[in-house]
């Protein structure tokens, strides 16, 4: 039976790359197209080779999907957005003097390994043409950047008394890239 | 009329398929073929992306059902749905009627 089999076929050239919700809607989607060339009068094979034709071929369709991903756009907003945030918290660190802070070395070298991380993790999920990967690396970077704000929070709200103030700027854009990751990953990794 | 040819407008006419009542993806894309003689060359299974970033947006709302065995998302338009399409008629109508006006001439129409 052609049809089904080339049902079969575009699932399984999809199903390695896509949520299986995506997949069940896709090949529901080919099986109707499959259905309206039949009612046109076309033979089996005819049909499925139409049907192919008209939907997309597979690539084409994951990479559609890919580019309008939650992934890809919500990483793309944290790239974009990113600069304010940092340039916030470094004029908390200029004006707080942070190069004379007792801050072990190692706490320093996970800050900036965290920041690095994430920003590879978006760039990757905000240029990666292939969904799952993307899905995984923004939802990892949104991760990383809510603890990272959370941990900055709750250093200027224990240091209150000490703190320069930039925090005044710099904490609402943290609080607010924190609401947003957490909205973010909930839409990114909905089945 | 290509697919990039619809760059901008794809929302619109997904949002406008939808308004007559709750489709699946499929018929979204007959709806279009219907309404444009068939004009519409648009790969059938790129319109899925496109209806999954409107639900994402809340202009529409998905729900699925079992039929023929098969898993079908249903589409249909929210409240925020039916403004944004009064919205983006308005600004097509205009966009229209000023392009009208620059390519042949037509009265060109007072801004709002």
């Amino acid at each position: 039976m052609p049809g089904p089999g080339l049902i079969e076929d575009y699932r399984a050239a999809v199903s390695g790359q896509l949520p299986a919700s995506i997949v069940d809607e896709l090949a529901d989607g080919l099986a109707e197209t499959y259905r309206s060339y039949l009612d046109q009068g076309l033979d089996p094979d005819a049909a499925a080779g139409a049907a192919v034709a008209e939907f997309g071929e597979p690539a084409l369709v994951v990479a559609t999907f890919t580019r309008a991903s939650p992934a890809r756009r919500a990483a793309r907003r944290l790239l974009m957005t990113g600069p304010v945030v940092g340039a916030c918290w470094g004029a908390v660190l200029v004006a707080g003097r942070a190069w004379t802070w007792p801050v072990p070395a190692a706490a320093r070298v996970l800050l900036g390994m965290t920041l690095a991380g994430a920003i590879v993790l978006l760039a990757v999920a905000a240029l990666l043409p292939r969904y799952r990967p993307a899905r995984r690396a923004a939802t990892a970077a949104c991760a990383g950047l809510a603890a990272m704000d959370a941990a900055a929070i709750a250093a200027v709200t224990v240091l209150a008394r000490y703190a320069p103030l930039p925090v005044l700027l710099a904490v609402p854009a943290s609080a607010a890239r924190i609401a947003f990751t957490t909205r973010a990953m909930r839409s990114v990794l909905r089945p | 009329m290509r697919a990039e040819e619809l760059k901008g407008h794809l929302d619109a006419l997904l949002l406008a398929a939808l308004e007559g009542g709750p489709r699946h993806g499929y018929a979204v894309m007959e709806a279009l073929r219907q309404a444009t003689d068939g004009r519409l060359d648009l790969p059938t299974g790129t319109i899925y992306p496109a209806l999954h970033r409107l639900a994402d947006a809340g202009l529409i709302s998905g729900s699925w059902s079992v039929v023929a065995g098969r898993r079908r998302r249903v589409y249909q338009l929210t409240g925020a749905g039916r403004r944004a399409l009064a919205g983006k008629r308005a600004d097509w109508r205009d966009f229209a009627a000023v392009i009208s006006a620059a390519l042949e001439g037509s009265p060109c129409p007072d801004p709002a």
